[in-house]
């Protein structure tokens, strides 16, 4: 099995990539289009890698009380340019049930480990498309999802086509796009150029005014205003700081991968899971193709409003 | 030129280095390129109007409804639309300052996202920020949820659009009474009191939304989405959501876009030679 992209492809894979009867993941309308802009199938390459995994790895500090920042928590963010900010009780000591801390910080492990699990099933897929003689890979699929207990299977697949007559480049171009979309990006004046995706996660570990106010416990002059809280309705800050601190960070992190180039199609989605009274870990993806120009742009002329008597 | 030959030029494009590498600029990483959430058509459809997509721009805002807002009351829960008030209102401005910062001049295609639990209102949006194409200065104009589609259409026929115009009501539902619910057995009948609810969520909503259009200066509200049904908090919390766009006419009067009707005569399946599949793979 390779370890990174460019290794040799196992034994069996090579014999099966042969030449006789190619495969490919298109539907028959995918198929036909590709075809027609002189795109040959030769084959359904598929990357895989199966990683061992925990989301709750790392989670000291998360206790209550005077602990935390103050008493040294193992989950104390290490790195430089992380993204961490803290926020302290505004009420003095209350009790061991009290949260006298609180953190937003970035889980630069998990996003690793996913960077790490995407970019060997990629790296893989594209290996075989490197060994079909492909010029690249047409509607790439992706996912992770869980496998058993503790490890995730990270997937890519897509159909590797040749371009007869035109140079092969050193490293096969992939898209999640295939079909008419793909000739429209083409004749657009766009080239594909690579599958780019990124996950961000943050970790929200909750002050005792968060903690109130996701309880719904911040009523009263003792939670509210005077003590430097919210009180009743009211924006939860330390939320809404780690939510936007997850988009920024894969939204920049996928910039950081375009240089001058283009994502097209975007998809950014994020999830929240609870994973203690008031804390809860945030993961945000954001995928699409990267795009470069490869022609001046030729605007359309105004679209043409249009009724269909179908 | 053919489709094929833009396929040849477009892989010979990628052998040659990227502009960024030609240059030897070394990009440094966070000052990349464009990102879109915009498809293929509306992208071209978007310059055929002379705008361009800039960045993925998002707002996102929790707001907390304190604890016993939806127990032992009736009618409106003030807490709760006053929650999802302040949340949207805050994503929107989130939205408008990322599209500032982009340098455009209106977001478009807006998802919104809405959740709402016991204890707190979150509101997420989503979109594209656009610029003309042609201008050297963009200053904020809009925030829209309508497609780029929906965005060339309406700028055509003159009008233009402002903001997200949104209006939300919960409100608990009276329980009915011994009497009532002893008459109501074994029948099909209506239940006036959620029915009653209902309204009185949808006349709340309704209101604050087209309350929030003329605070905007808009003279409508199109593309209006409803959710409504029970709130997953109580079954007798009635939730009634409207969200929509605000927009102006512009051009003084309205423009007719004077439709063609066409008749596609386009077959669903289409041929392809079966021997081009052996250049492939080799002999």
């Amino acid at each position: 099995m390779p370890s990174t992209a460019g290794d040799e492809l196992p034994e069996a894979a090579a014999r099966r990539l042969r030449p006789g009867a190619w495969s490919s993941g298109l539907s028959v309308a995918d198929f036909a289009s590709c075809l027609d802009m002189g795109m040959d199938p030769v084959g359904y390459v598929q990357g895989y890698a199966v990683l061992q995994w925990s989301w709750f790895m790392g989670t000291g500090g998360m206790g209550m009380g005077m602990g935390g920042l103050g008493g040294g928590w193992a989950g104390t963010p290490q790195r430089r340019g992380q993204y961490v900010e803290q926020w302290q009780c505004p009420h003095g000591f209350v009790s061991a049930e009290h949260r006298m801390y609180g953190a937003n910080y970035e889980l630069t492990w998990i996003e690793e480990s996913w960077a790490t699990g995407w970019g060997l099933a990629t790296g893989r897929m594209l290996d075989e498309a490197k060994a079909l003689g492909a010029s690249g890979i047409v509607g790439v699929v992706d996912e992770m999802r869980p496998l058993f207990g503790g490890t995730v299977e990270f997937r890519a697949s897509g159909t590797a086509v040749a371009v007869p007559d035109a140079p092969r480049p050193a490293n096969p171009f992939s898209t999640y796009l295939c079909g008419q979309r793909l000739g429209k990006l083409i004749e657009a004046g766009f080239a594909p150029v690579s599958v780019v995706a990124t996950l961000s996660a943050v970790r929200m570990l909750g002050s005792c005014v968060t903690h109130y106010q996701l309880a719904g416990t911040n009523v009263g002059t003792w939670y509210g205003p005077a003590a430097g809280g919210v009180s009743g309705v009211g924006p939860v800050d330390q939320v809404n700081r780690a939510e936007a601190a997850a988009r920024s960070l894969a939204r920049e992190r996928v910039r950081g991968q375009l240089g001058a180039d283009i994502l097209h199609g975007a998809t950014l989605e994020s999830s929240e899971r609870e994973i203690g009274e008031g804390d809860l870990s945030i993961q945000c993806t954001l995928k699409g193709t990267r795009v470069r120009r490869f022609k001046d742009f030729d605007p359309l002329p105004d679209a043409l409003p249009v009724v269909r008597l179908t | 030129m053919t489709i094929r030959d833009e396929v040849r030029s477009a892989v010979r494009a990628l052998s040659a280095p990227s502009p960024a590498e030609a240059e030897g600029s070394g990009k440094r990483a966070g000052t990349g390129g464009t990102t879109s959430d915009l498809t293929i058509d509306e992208t071209l459809l978007l310059h055929s109007a002379g705008w361009e997509p800039v960045d993925l721009v998002y707002g996102i805002s929790w707001w907390s409804i304190p604890w016993g807002a939806w127990q032992w009351t009736t009618g409106e829960v003030q807490e709760a639309s006053g929650a999802f008030a302040g949340a949207i209102a805050q994503a929107e401005r989130q939205l408008r300052e990322s599209c500032e910062r982009a340098g455009a001049s209106g977001v478009l295609g807006v998802e919104v996202g809405i959740r709402v639990s016991s204890h707190h209102v979150s509101i997420e949006l989503t979109g594209t920020a656009v610029r003309r194409v042609e201008a050297d200065a963009h200053r904020f104009e809009f925030v829209s949820d309508l497609s780029a589609r929906d965005f060339a259409l309406l700028t055509r026929a003159g009008w233009w659009p402002l903001g997200i115009a949104a209006g939300a009501s919960f409100v608990v539902a009276p329980r009915r009474s011994a009497r009532e619910w002893a008459s109501q057995q074994g029948q099909n009948v209506e239940l006036p009191n959620l029915t009653q609810a209902l309204y009185l969520a949808r006349e709340r909503a309704m209101e604050r939304m087209q309350r929030s259009g003329s605070a905007m200066k808009a003279e409508g509200i199109v593309a209006v989405k409803l959710r409504e049904g029970r709130a997953s908090s109580s079954v007798r919390v009635i939730q009634f959501v409207a969200i929509g766009t605000g927009v102006h006419l512009r051009t003084g009067e309205h423009r007719s876009v004077s439709p063609e009707m066409v008749v596609p005569l386009d077959d669903l399946v289409r041929g392809f030679d079966v021997k081009s599949l052996r250049s492939a793979g080799g002999e």
